[in-house]
């Protein structure tokens, strides 16, 4: 395989490929009629899901670092390339994205039914704009694609979104914004101090990562790892940056929903392995910022966890869950243990795949009787059997069940960041409790009790594309909650890379990850 | 090309020859307009000789400045370096704008008076003469020239009580800003005995800044802040940006905004150089000024037009901002982010002026709704438009805000740097919703922009203005290089940072 691939230039082309297939598929998707655009922009998404399968096997990421890295000329006059690259980590990121991406087309078609052109075109662009941001090794490019990816989710949310779709399209965009501008300055000001200690300018990511601790930036270092924190904070969401979440995730069609929750939110986690943390390691390890963070991820675990337990609607529901999983993802990074970063980077995968499905469950159910409210159903397990089964068993996953791909992630978080923060790690542990009471406690609302509403004896269930849709994210499911390995090995190097540039003179132990983690299982 | 020796008639007739052609073309539409001054016909034609004038002092400009024309001999009153040739050019592409969107406008208003358009090339004369002027005499006439046309412009629609105003307004407020600037002309040549800017460079160098030429300076800074409306003194600028006809509100905003501080570069880089240190503070605190003010009040605005009016006092804060650098770096930034400022804004009041009718003052948020509906490639435009104005990445105004917060960034003045996108980001609160409005919106009835169509003429300019945003957006770097090499203009000023290191 990998030769085939060799004797094709893979490796040569691929990456500014992938990025520029969606983007000349939504300048086509565009102009055609509704029927059309739907089809073909599947194809399209499809065509992206099988160019970038080749990526397991060619990019080699036993070595931790940037493979396939690629600059061609853009803006020298500034220091500016196009410069691309990828590891394990951002391998994973950019598999999920275009693994997404089909199947939010294939579960947008009965969904959507206006401007449907439009709708698959930003769909398109919002594909290039999040495999940017995981392969751009510039600072501008990476602050281009990170700006330019809101403007496709910005009119998603508000063309095909819900009643208050204006507010939460403009908050989000606002909240979104806020932080990335502060980060703007901070990658000037860190170009500049890099400029002046070496002569040169240049916004490559390894240049400024090599001098980051140059002498003008270390003094005004805490505001700079600032005003990235923020950025990518208010991405993830951290709590108390949380509150755009909820409504963007409601008002959002579902196909917007699900890739919010799959990809963007882990934009940011991937922002602090990536840039934050390895370019001030020693202010985010500073005792100060360790407890903000580490508060923050376990206030941001409970709380995101309690009040999602009480929301009648069910959407808001996994919105709120979705804080709360993403406060393991920064409690597992922050840990700066193998375990810890392996499993926060588990649980943004398997988060992707378990929240990715519970949003398209919600919206096929919504198709179908125009309400999310948990109280509106009741006892239809009875009535769309198949659709109650895969709900079980995403909600399962999503709580964390054994042989689910919940678990691992989590599991491995908590494992890795009990050294080095025992008292966070045995509050976060509640939050793992609550999920199953209030995923629990909704489906028992939902599929159980009495059938006692008459609306809901005539629900049909799935359909077959709507299984298509769900199948291959039950399989991920399955398989990252019993055969881990694959996965956790192509990401290990790039773990321990990074915890070498977070604790740079600490020992990187836990060579035996992988066989611990199965051993615990 | 050689140096050209200013001192023959010759060489002042090479080396002004786009002033002159554009000098010409007025007198010529002035005659023109004394046989023919009655139809619509008449009024037509007086615009296309303009517009053929214009474009032909565009071709002069082009060729004075691809070959590399120089200066030689002793200072002059007017520079010949490549930031006057850029500078025109800036010019001229607004002048052009402001004809192009006049042609069909004035028509459909009633406003048949072809005088419009010898107003508009004189305006323009000024605007060349005060962007690209190395003698403080010379700066006062081009503002005069500029100003006084500028005047009549705005109270063009005659039948119109705010347009009216509007003139009389921004007279009264011009003139008292012209004497500022005159006292300060005063001062400075008092302080230093000469008015040229260059021997003013050289004895503020030598001597420091005396209290009577800092004074002088003041006032000089006061009469340019007046015209490119940054606060406290833009308190004229919604009221007349408002009451103006739609074309002469775009050639307001972009010719006489981008003239003023071309020659604010100029007077501070080349007169005052080493003396950065007495004007850093003021500027930056007009700077920060014109743009908390100018973006909080334009959030509060329900007209499109009054918006756009706040949001360009916004935009002289961002220029200023600039300016304050004091960098080559900074005058590279001010001439890029002109660029994109005028382009962007010709492209918006163009598209505002076939929204509505009689002025377009009751243009609201809430009226382009369902814009995208009716008519795409409009709203197409207008949203590249507000995303431009934003500063958002993927256009060309975000490839001008970029280059401004890299030069002030690199002054190590981070303070500025934060305003400056805090309050960008106010500014995605009244630019979005426009856009929130035109596509997420349903169209208030039936009939609404039914008569929403750009003319041929408004069409061209819009459509130029909007590719250019896409494209310099995306792939700047001829823009980039271009504003690089003639920031050169400004060697040996002590200005030599960080920010130049590159070649």
């Amino acid at each position: 395989m990998n030769e085939l691939l060799t004797s094709i230039g893979y490796n040569n082309w691929i990456l500014p490929v992938l990025l520029v297939v969606p983007t000349a598929g939504a300048l086509v998707v565009g102009l055609l009629k509704a029927e059309a655009a739907k089809r073909v922009a599947l194809a399209v998404t499809v065509i992206e899901l099988v160019l970038s399968l080749g990526l397991w096997v060619s990019v080699d990421t036993s070595s931790g670092t940037m493979e396939l890295v690629r600059a061609y000329r853009w803006i020298p006059q500034w220091g500016i390339t196009f410069a691309l690259g990828i590891d394990g980590i951002s391998l994973m990121m950019v598999l999920l994205t275009t693994l997404l991406m089909p199947l939010c087309v294939l579960g947008s078609f009965n969904y959507i039914t206006k401007r449907e052109p439009g709708y698959y075109a930003l769909l398109l662009v919002l594909t290039t704009g999040m495999l940017g941001v995981f392969v751009a090794i510039d600072m501008f490019l990476f602050y281009v694609f990170w700006e330019v990816m809101l403007i496709p989710m910005y009119f998603l949310i508000g063309i095909w979104g819900g009643k208050n779709r204006l507010y939460a399209s403009l908050k989000f965009f606002i909240y979104t914004m806020a932080g990335s501008l502060l980060m703007l300055v901070a990658i000037l000001a860190m170009v500049r101090g890099a400029a002046v200690a070496t002569g040169t300018v240049s916004f490559s990511y390894f240049h400024l990562l090599a001098n980051a601790g140059a002498p003008g930036l270390v003094a005004i270092a805490p505001w700079l790892f600032l005003a990235f924190f923020l950025a990518f904070a208010i991405k993830v969401p951290m709590f108390p940056f949380h509150t755009w979440l909820p409504d963007a995730h409601v008002e959002a069609p579902t196909a917007g929903s699900v890739i919010l929750a799959s990809v963007l939110l882990k934009m940011g986690t991937y922002g602090f392995l990536r840039f934050a943390i390895p370019f001030f390691p020693s202010v985010a390890y500073s005792e100060l910022v360790q407890g903000v963070v580490v508060s923050l991820a376990v206030i941001g675990i409970v709380y995101g966890a309690l009040v999602a337990m009480v929301q009648p609607d069910i959407k808001k529901l996994v919105a709120y869950s979705s804080v709360s999983h993403l406060g393991f993802a920064m409690l597992g990074i922050w840990a700066a243990t193998v375990q810890g970063v392996q499993g926060a980077l588990m649980v943004m995968i398997g988060h992707g795949f378990s929240t990715g499905a519970l949003f398209f469950l919600i919206g096929m159910i919504y198709e179908r009787r125009h309400t999310r409210e948990i109280a509106a159903f009741g006892g239809i397990a009875r009535v769309v059997p198949i659709f109650s089964l895969i709900l079980t068993v995403v909600a399962l996953a999503s709580i964390g069940l054994p042989g689910l791909n919940g678990f691992i992630g989590e599991f491995l978080v908590l494992v890795g960041s009990f050294k080095t923060y025992p008292i966070a790690t045995g509050i976060a542990t509640t939050g793992v409790i609550f999920a199953a009471a209030y995923l629990l406690w909704a489906l028992q609302r939902i599929i159980f009790n009495r059938l006692d509403k008459p609306e809901n004896e005539t629900i049909p269930d799935l359909t077959v594309r709507e299984l298509v849709v769900l199948a291959p994210l039950l399989i991920g499911i399955v398989w990252m909650g019993l055969y881990p390995k694959p996965i956790l090995d192509k990401m290990e190097p790039a773990a321990k890379r990074y915890i070498e540039m977070a604790r740079p003179g600490q020992p990187v132990e836990g060579v035996t990850i992988t066989a611990r983690a199965e051993g615990a299982r | 090309m050689n140096p050209i020796d200013m001192r023959t008639p010759l060489g002042i007739v090479t080396a002004m020859l786009p002033e002159l052609i554009v000098v010409a073309t007025s007198l010529v539409v002035l005659l023109l307009n004394a046989w023919r001054h009655r139809t619509a016909a008449d009024s037509r034609l007086a615009g296309q000789v303009s517009l053929v004038g214009l474009v032909v002092a565009l071709a002069a400009l082009a060729a004075l400045w691809s070959g590399g024309a120089t200066a030689a001999g002793p200072p002059h009153m007017v520079a010949l370096d490549g930031y006057r040739f850029a500078a025109l050019g800036v010019v001229l592409v607004a002048s052009i704008g402001g004809v192009l969107l006049a042609l069909d406008y004035l028509e459909r208003e009633g406003m048949l008076a072809p005088e419009y358009y010898s107003l508009l090339l004189m305006a323009t004369a000024g605007m060349m003469y005060l962007a690209g002027a190395e003698d403080l005499i010379v700066l006062f006439l081009g503002l005069e020239v500029m100003s006084v046309p500028v005047y009549v412009m705005a109270a063009f629609n005659r039948r119109n009580v705010l347009s009216a105003e509007a003139g009389l307004k921004y007279f009264l407020i011009g003139a008292f800003a012209s004497a500022f600037l005159l006292y300060g002309i005063a001062l400075v040549y008092g302080a230093t005995g000469s008015t040229a800017l260059t021997v003013i460079g050289s004895a503020t160098s030598a001597q420091g800044l005396p209290v009577m030429a800092g004074l002088g300076l003041m006032l000089l800074v006061i009469g340019l802040g007046f015209k490119v409306a940054s606060v406290p003194f833009h308190m004229w600028a919604p009221d007349v940006y408002d009451g103006a006809p739609t074309p002469v509100t775009a050639f307001m905003a972009t010719g006489v905004k981008a003239a003023g501080f071309l020659a604010l570069v100029r007077v501070l880089m080349v007169g005052f150089p080493n003396t950065i240190d007495s004007w850093q503070p003021a500027l930056g605190g007009l700077a920060a000024a014109s743009m908390i003010v100018g973006n909080l009040v334009a959030l509060t605005q329900r007209s499109i037009k009054r918006m756009l009016a706040y949001s360009s006092v916004a935009h002289a804060g961002y220029l200023l901002a600039a300016v304050w650098a004091g960098s080559r770096a900074g005058a590279a930034a001010t001439l890029m982010y002109l660029g994109s400022y005028v382009l962007t804004t010709i492209a918006t009041f163009g598209i505002l002026g076939v929204l509505g009718r009689g002025g377009e003052r009751d243009v609201t948020v809430d009226s382009v709704a369902g814009l995208a509906r009716r008519r795409p490639w409009l709203a197409f435009a207008l949203a590249v438009c507000m995303f431009s104005l934003l500063g958002f990445p993927g256009t060309f105004g975000f490839v001008g805000k970029w280059a401004i917060l890299s030069a002030i960034t690199a002054e190590h003045h981070r303070a500025l740097a934060v305003v400056l996108v805090l309050t960008s980001l106010v500014s995605a609160g009244y630019y979005l919703p426009i856009v929130r409005s035109m596509y997420m919106k349903d169209p208030v009835s039936e009939a609404s922009h039914a008569q929403a169509s750009l003319p041929a003429a408004a069409r061209i300019a819009v459509a130029i203005g909007v590719v250019l945003i896409l494209v310099f957006g995306v792939a700047p770097q001829p823009v980039v290089t271009s504003t690089v090499e003639t920031a050169r203009a400004f060697v040996g000023t002590g200005l030599d940072r960080v920010a130049d290191l590159r070649p």
